[in-house]
């Protein structure tokens, strides 16, 4: 299978442990991704957007315009980017007047987008059934000490008319892989409450009182580690895990590993190649 | 005290809705239902029930000076100032849990942006920390193309309190630690970002 790739800002700097685990896990499942050439910014859900919403549109149709000449689906790990530009995609498909004025501004560059790219999550593509069946013939280590809480966050799942992965209110895909790699999941209530990563540089009080929530739910709920799709939530969740702690007064100490992480250790695939060093909250003890 | 204080403001909003309804309602008023209505986010305001599951649904809610269903009132009775000057527009974590329960399908998230985009250029905004940091999130893209997070941060130094300030360096360290801080800027060809800005920063 091969996919246009869009890594999205975060995983060439905040997020390298997830660009690390998947690319490691994708050359094992034969799923081949090519990197888009000069890619840049999605144009942000709402920094940008807020500030010059068509400018951010047509930020997000310069990548989809480059896709599209390389005619293949794009795939992205950010949950953020794939709002985005699937966001992009279904406003220039209504508003006949946004796309020209977009497609104007694309013509300086060289590039006319008719808005034919169709925009996958990465879980989409890993837990399709050829995907999730290959995992299952290659899988190496039973990863019975796991009990994960899967995270699923806001745009995995939400809007549904726009990111569709899986039900917006009671998601259980993660949890379907969970159970696959032989760990045990966890149900609880913060599944898919927001992190706040939106408010996380500019109102911090309430974006740790929004993580705390989530990391108290699933581990009072039993969990001994967090499986999560998104860098912003990981950002919050794992890096901001220490202020947290110190903010509240609270011991938490819940490891937060990207699900492509948790892939790669039930390949076998060795520790360093899935980024796991970086991780701020060190899952060694499981 | 604080019970007391929303009541008051209970009140005078109740004398504002008193005031529309028996036909006060000047014309600007009603403009700027008209000029909600024409942005994203804005169409269906009108077909609000007032039911309260956005509000109910709200993570951040108990932050707000408005829940989500109040503003969708005050805009349909026209409050343009108190709206784009409210807190609420800035604390929406644009999580899409209101948008997704909305029975009326009502895109509250979508319509938030769009108010912040208003206040912003009508010179409204209640919460400048947020507002300047779409400002400084623009001009870096503006710049490079991509998000280079140690020029974020750097610039994000004035608006934030102490505080904050203190944890978000103590992040940024955790972050080097890890190898997570990319120092470098990203390299790609930007010579396009001024033609394209000047293209599409006709509103």
């Amino acid at each position: 299978m091969k996919y246009a790739f869009y890594p999205g800002c975060s995983n060439h700097s905040m997020a390298k442990d997830y660009d690390d685990s998947t690319k490691a896990i994708c050359k094992v499942l034969d799923v081949e991704l090519f990197e888009i050439p000069d890619w840049n910014c999605c144009g942000s859900i709402d920094a940008v957007y807020s500030f010059k919403p068509l400018y951010s549109i047509a930020l997000a149709a310069r990548n989809l315009a480059i896709t599209e000449k390389m005619q293949m689906d794009l795939v992205t790990p950010c949950s953020a980017c794939y709002f985005t530009l699937n966001r992009t995609n279904k406003i220039l498909r209504e508003d006949a007047g946004t796309k020209s004025k977009v497609n104007e501004a694309l013509a300086n560059l060289g590039f006319n987008y008719n808005v034919s790219v169709r925009v996958w999550h990465l879980a989409d593509i890993i837990l399709s059934d050829i995907v999730l069946q290959k995992i299952k013939e290659k899988v190496k280590n039973q990863l019975t000490k796991f009990k994960i809480a899967s995270y699923y966050g806001c745009y995995l799942v939400r809007p549904p008319e726009i990111c569709n992965f899986d039900d917006p209110e009671h998601p259980t895909h993660l949890d379907e892989l969970v159970e696959t790699l032989g760990a045990s999941k966890i149900d609880y209530y913060g599944k898919t409450r927001c992190c706040g990563a939106s408010l996380g540089m500019t109102n911090e009080e309430l974006a740790l009182k929004m993580s705390k929530d989530i990391l108290l739910s699933a581990k009072n709920s039993g969990a001994n580690c967090l499986a999560t799709a998104c860098h912003l939530c990981h950002l919050n969740l794992d890096a901001r895990q220490k202020d947290i702690e110190s903010r509240f007064n609270i011991k938490i100490n819940l490891p937060v590993l990207y699900f492509t992480q948790i892939i790669g250790l039930a390949l076998g695939i060795e520790l360093k190649q899935l980024g796991l060093q970086r991780n701020w909250v060190s899952p060694k003890e499981i | 005290m604080r019970a007391r204080k929303l009541s008051n403001e209970k009140e005078q909003l109740v004398t504002e809705a008193k005031a529309i309804q028996i036909g006060v309602p000047k014309e600007s008023m009603r403009d700027f239902i008209k000029e909600v209505m024409k942005m994203p986010g804005g169409e269906k305001i009108l077909e609000c029930i007032q039911c309260g599951s956005c509000a109910g649904g709200c993570p951040t809610i108990f932050a707000m000076d408005y829940s989500p269903m109040q503003i969708i009132k005050m805009i349909n009775l026209g409050m343009k100032e108190k709206v784009l000057s409210s807190s609420t527009i800035w604390v929406c974590s644009l999580c899409y849990t209101c948008a997704t329960r909305c029975p009326r399908n009502v895109d509250f998230p979508t319509l938030m942006m769009s108010l912040r985009n208003k206040a912003i250029r009508e010179n409204l905004v209640n919460n400048c920390a947020k507002s300047n940091f779409h400002r400084y999130f623009f001009e870096v893209i503006n710049k490079y193309g991509r998000m280079h997070v140690p020029e974020l941060f750097v610039k994000l130094l004035d608006i934030t309190n102490f505080n904050s300030l203190l944890r978000n360096v103590r992040l940024g360290l955790r972050l080097f630690k890890t190898g997570k801080l990319q120092l470098r800027a990203p390299k790609i060809e930007t010579s396009w970002v001024s033609s394209m800005l000047e293209k599409t920063d006709q509103e």
